[in-house]
């Protein structure tokens, strides 16, 4: 069997085919990235935008949990999840195969924010191989943002509900991690994109290295603090949040798709 | 001398399933021989999709057992798989997929080879009359869809082939052509579940039919054992306009020793009366002669025909199978 001939890769292109042939899809996830570059860029003016880019690509990759509730309370919904079940497709492919899809479709968006931001608006960075690193990061938040919609589209009985649930998390989150404007409280250290955005931004555009320690908010200089967990420490708690959301989430969904 | 035994493909045992307060399989005990079609019909609600549902192991059972091709519904989720095919009741195709991509996802998910998958996929898109379209399936009329639905469960040479519904919203012309289909699959060996509640369906395609109500089988056989054993040879219709006119006719005939029984029926906005009687043509005069005589100006309609299984199915549960 080749590579094309995988199940799992199969789902993928299947899901990526879903994806980029409904244009709502893609100015959702696409252009909601440009859309949301542009609006802070314009509104906040070129210096807060700079200081806030960092976040606003984590929040950005956020998304991929609207995406992938839905997606998965659609194949729900459907019958076709049944249909599935009724092939030697086996779930662990399905949750494989959506997992590249949405990795993919994220990667997207963080390379057009990516364009946007560094190429076009001229957002400060230290050097390419750390930029490299931020999209690694990025990418690796996204997929903790997929988690957490196959955790919602478990428990959402509709794709609509899957949509309002998703918004209802992400929201209160954005505000919540600091993510765009600077939280200085303990209530950060327990979103998940504090974590990511804070790693981001040293390593992206302070210039910190794994060894340096992380900071409470993004306002290093002036009133952030260092706290005790280095940034390679940040790093596995975002890859820690990662695991245990894709993990809950397929044990979510298998239990609550079982009958 | 060789003692030929007839090969099982599926065998449920007392199998049941119940969600909260509803008994929607209640102790349905089954044996379909390989090479088989049997149908089950019922109306809508009988239970038809849940059996089907616990036998291609997506529903768990609350009790019992069943064995597809060997293996448990229980246990053997894993191999029961590799070897059914479903075409579900629900048009179940992803809509922003043309139909070739549909039909090939399909082949793909049995480890079918692309090559081969992309050959066959062809062939049967001619043969359902789908070929040719390069537009997603959502463009696709209703009918199209239902032979979409249908070709996407036939990729993929199955030992036991489960069809829901599999005609229902279909133009006569498109539902002949899944008939012969069908009829062709039988000769390939294939088991084949029919679930429907047409009648005429049920009665020319199948091998065996088990009629299902309430979740339990109430009668099973070849269609014309069904027929013979719970009906009569010949129906007389008839339509009234008043409920009055009909009593008199019913009153009339009860006591004639060839008539089985008469059962009332809303059909078109007239009270039918539907004669199941023995005899044929010989007796037909009989019963108009002693059963009309009086009423004849009354009878709106009037139609003689052949026992079908909806008179089966009427006769044993005192309903159509549609209502």
């Amino acid at each position: 069997m080749n590579f094309l001939e995988n199940k799992a890769i199969q789902i993928a292109i299947k899901n990526i085919k879903d994806k980029t042939r409904h244009w709502q899809y893609l100015v959702f996830s696409l252009g909601f990235a440009v859309m949301f570059t542009l609006m802070f860029y314009f509104f906040l003016g070129r210096d807060e935008f700079q200081y806030g880019f960092p976040g606003m690509i984590i929040y950005t990759t956020a998304a991929g949990t609207t995406s992938a509730a839905i997606s998965f309370a659609v194949d729900k919904t459907s019958g076709m999840l049944e249909r599935l079940d009724t092939m030697p497709t086996g779930r662990k492919n399905l949750f494989l195969g959506a997992l590249l899809s949405e990795t993919f479709m994220i990667s997207l968006q963080i390379l057009i924010m990516f364009l946007l931001g560094y190429a076009v608006l001229q957002v400060p960075y230290k050097g390419i191989f750390e930029l490299i690193i931020g999209f690694f990061i990025a990418v690796l938040f996204g997929i903790s943002s997929v988690g957490i919609g196959i955790i919602i589209s478990g428990i959402a009985k509709t794709p609509e509900i899957a949509n309002a649930i998703a918004l209802f998390y992400y929201m209160p989150i954005l505000f919540l991690s600091g993510s765009l404007w600077p939280f200085e409280s303990p209530i950060v250290f327990f979103t998940p994109p504090f974590w990511a955005k804070q790693i981001f931004l040293q390593i992206t555009v302070v210039g910190d290295g794994l060894l340096d320690p992380l900071y409470n908010s993004s306002l290093i200089g002036t009133t952030a603090q260092p706290i005790a967990i280095p940034i390679w420490g940040g790093l596995l708690i975002v890859v820690a949040f990662t695991l245990a959301f894709i993990v809950i989430g397929i044990i979510i969904f298998q239990k609550k798709t079982k009958f | 001398m060789s003692i030929i035994r007839e090969q099982i493909a599926i065998e449920t045992k007392n199998l049941k399933k119940q969600f909260k307060e509803v008994k929607a399989v209640d102790g349905v005990s089954l044996k379909i021989k390989k090479g088989e079609l049997f149908s089950i019909l019922g109306p809508n609600g009988a239970g038809k999709t849940t059996l089907v549902r616990m036998l291609t192991t997506v529903l768990t059972p609350t009790a019992g057992d069943a064995n597809v091709n060997g293996h448990s519904i229980l246990t053997g989720k894993n191999e029961i798989v590799k070897k059914i095919g479903v075409c579900p009741q629900v048009i179940t195709i992803y809509e922003v997929l043309r139909a070739e991509e549909n039909v090939e996802f399909v082949a793909a998910m049995h480890g079918m080879p692309r090559k081969e998958a992309k050959e066959k996929t062809k062939k049967l898109l001619e043969d359902f009359g789908i070929a040719g379209r390069k537009d997603w399936s959502k463009r696709f009329s209703g009918g199209m869809q239902r032979r979409l639905n249908l070709v996407m469960s036939l990729i993929f040479d199955s030992e036991i082939l489960f069809l829901d519904e599999p005609t229902a919203g279909l133009d006569p012309q498109a539902r002949r052509l899944v008939w012969d289909f069908i009829r062709d699959l039988k000769n390939k060996d294939i088991t084949i579940i029919l679930m429907t509640h047409d009648m005429v369906e049920a009665d020319s395609l199948s091998d065996r039919v088990a009629i299902i109500d309430h979740g339990k089988i109430i009668a099973e056989g070849t269609p014309s054992e069904l027929k013979e054993k719970y009906g009569s040879d010949t129906v007389l219709e008839l339509s009234f306009l008043e409920q009055e006119d009909l009593e008199v006719v019913k009153t009339n005939i009860q006591n004639l020793p060839f008539v089985v029984n008469s059962n009332e029926i809303r059909k078109k906005e007239r009270q039918t009366l539907l004669i199941s009687f023995q005899g044929g043509l010989k007796n037909l005069v009989k019963l108009l002669q002693q059963g009309l005589i009086e009423n004849i100006d009354e009878v709106e309609n009037m139609k003689f025909r052949q026992n079908s299984l909806e008179d089966v199915f009427l006769n044993l549960t005192g309903r159509r199978l549609r209502d």
